[in-house]
């Protein structure tokens, strides 16, 4: 999956943007992954991640998930994933995940030149880097620009853009708070990488025009 | 297929905004109906809208009495009030719909869930792509439009002239019959999912060719689709793809997804 690789916005809103996630490789260390998911999950957790979760699970936004329910019963090859907004937290996430030398693979999304500086100052090098070129094709189809950008914080397209124009909808008319229909929104996203303060603030401007 | 129960449903409408490709409505009678060939069985509504549990009459009820009184019922923006929605059981070709489009399905033939691909999320461990190589991905269908395979077909039989290496452990080689053509099992042709990504690996000096292809083909998709392009670092962790793509002429995005390079064991050039 390419995931949270196209998430839209301005640099300004990106900054406060960064997922990471674990990924397992069939074959080579996948199996006996269950307990370096957990530590993965609760160092995370440590710096209060704005969503943490997993596709095996859930998020902890959905009523039935609990963090201690992801950080014991996550299997073996579970991609999981916790959303930070600013790059000191994700500094300190990733000195942590390297200290504990967990050996599974870890991506981070989000601004290139901020994650760099992270890794940097981690004294360590990036490996692989992937680019987003944007959206091709029948681009007519596609909303207007911020039900895009909240769209995009879900990495599987899970968040409608029909449910994305309500929510702002319910905001307008005061009958939600942009907090609670960021919140609806993100648990439609199965993976844990929908950025809810991020949407909340993509809502309050809807309170502002 | 995932079907609504009529004799459930109150028609409060709330599965028509969740659900992703728009494929619910208000039927005659009142009552939500899924459009059979457009729900991509994503399961977004049954997973998402929390069943009250309450009796479809009871809330009928209620409804009578507040239109009476001349107010209206709204339910909670996030629950079915009557759990009408029906969860599908999915026989091959169908059965892909939920493959490709709701992420808690695993696909059978990778093992893994989403789209079904490990892409670069892996590269340190599997060397997917190695010094001089480059990675095209084209997501059909996203951002929240969907596709036919026919148009992941459309798009695949364009690349194949370029002689790419359509990565084997990816759900949508899989379904090629032929990755010399990019040709796709006939029976799968109609079946719309929310995405599904062809995963290319060719090399650096090739990207423009392949971005002029997708540039040509894009006017005769009916879809939309995202692309991506990746590659290994250097060891100073400069990005080798970037200047292709900048001489192509086309602009990267700010943003991007980064491998650190901590899984074990590290891939190293020749071992494998």
């Amino acid at each position: 999956m390419t995931n949270t690789l196209h998430r839209q916005g301005a640099a300004e809103d990106l900054s406060g943007d960064y997922v990471i996630f674990v990924t397992m490789a069939r074959d080579v260390n996948k199996e006996g992954s269950a307990p370096k998911i957990h530590e993965f999950l609760r160092i995370c957790q440590k710096h209060d991640p704005v969503n943490i979760g997993s596709s095996k699970m859930g998020t902890v936004l959905q009523d039935d998930v609990s963090f201690r329910d992801l950080a014991t019963g996550l299997k073996d090859g579970s991609t999981s994933a916790a959303v930070f907004t600013d790059l000191d937290t994700l500094k300190k996430v990733l000195g942590e995940l390297i200290e504990a030398d967990l050996g599974i693979s870890i991506n981070v999304s989000g601004l290139l030149e901020g994650v760099q500086e992270c890794c940097h100052s981690n004294g360590i090098e990036r490996h692989s880097v992937e680019h987003s070129l944007g959206f091709w094709g029948a681009r007519d189809l596609l909303p207007e620009r911020d039900v895009l950008e909240i769209n995009t914080l879900c990495g599987h397209g899970m968040v409608s853009f029909s449910l994305i124009r309500k929510m702002m909808e319910q905001v307008r008319m005061r009958r939600l708070t942009p907090g609670e229909a960021a919140e609806i929104m993100g648990r439609c996203c199965e993976c844990a990488v929908f950025n809810t303060t991020r949407a909340e603030r993509l809502l309050e401007k809807v309170l502002e025009t | 297929m995932l079907e609504i129960d009529k004799s459930r449903c109150v028609g409060c409408g709330n599965c028509h905004a969740v659900c992703p490709m728009g494929a619910i409505s208000l039927d005659t009678d009142g009552k939500s109906v899924v459009n059979q060939d457009e729900c991509v069985e994503c399961s977004t509504c049954y997973r998402v809208l929390r069943d009250e549990g309450y009796p479809p009459a009871f809330v009928r009820a209620v409804r009578s009495v507040l239109s009476f009184l001349r107010l209206q019922y709204m339910a909670a923006v996030d629950v079915c009030p009557t759990g009408a929605l029906t969860p599908p059981d999915l026989e091959y070709p169908r059965s892909l719909r939920a493959a490709f489009s709701d992420p808690t399905v695993v696909h059978e033939g990778t093992g893994v869930g989403g789209r079904g691909t490990e892409e670069i999320k892996t590269n340190d461990v599997t060397g997917r792509l190695r010094e001089g190589d480059a990675g095209i991905v084209v997501e059909l269908g996203r951002p929240g439009t969907g596709a036919r395979f026919r148009d992941v077909e459309k798009v695949a039989t364009a690349l194949a002239p370029l002689k790419p290496h359509f990565e084997p452990f990816n759900p949508v080689t899989q379904l090629m019959t032929d990755t010399e053509t990019g040709k796709m099992r006939e029976e799968v042709l109609d079946e719309k999912v929310l995405s599904a990504i062809i995963e290319v690996k060719t090399k650096l000096d090739k990207i423009p060719e392949y971005l002029q292809t997708l540039r040509d083909i894009q006017e005769e998709t009916d879809t939309v689709f995202s692309v991506g392009v990746a590659s290994k670092c250097r060891p100073d962790g400069s990005i080798p793809h970037e200047k292709w793509v900048r001489e192509a002429g086309y602009t990267l995005s700010p943003n991007g997804k980064t491998n650190l390079g901590l899984g074990r064991p590290l891939f190293r050039e020749g071992d494998r």
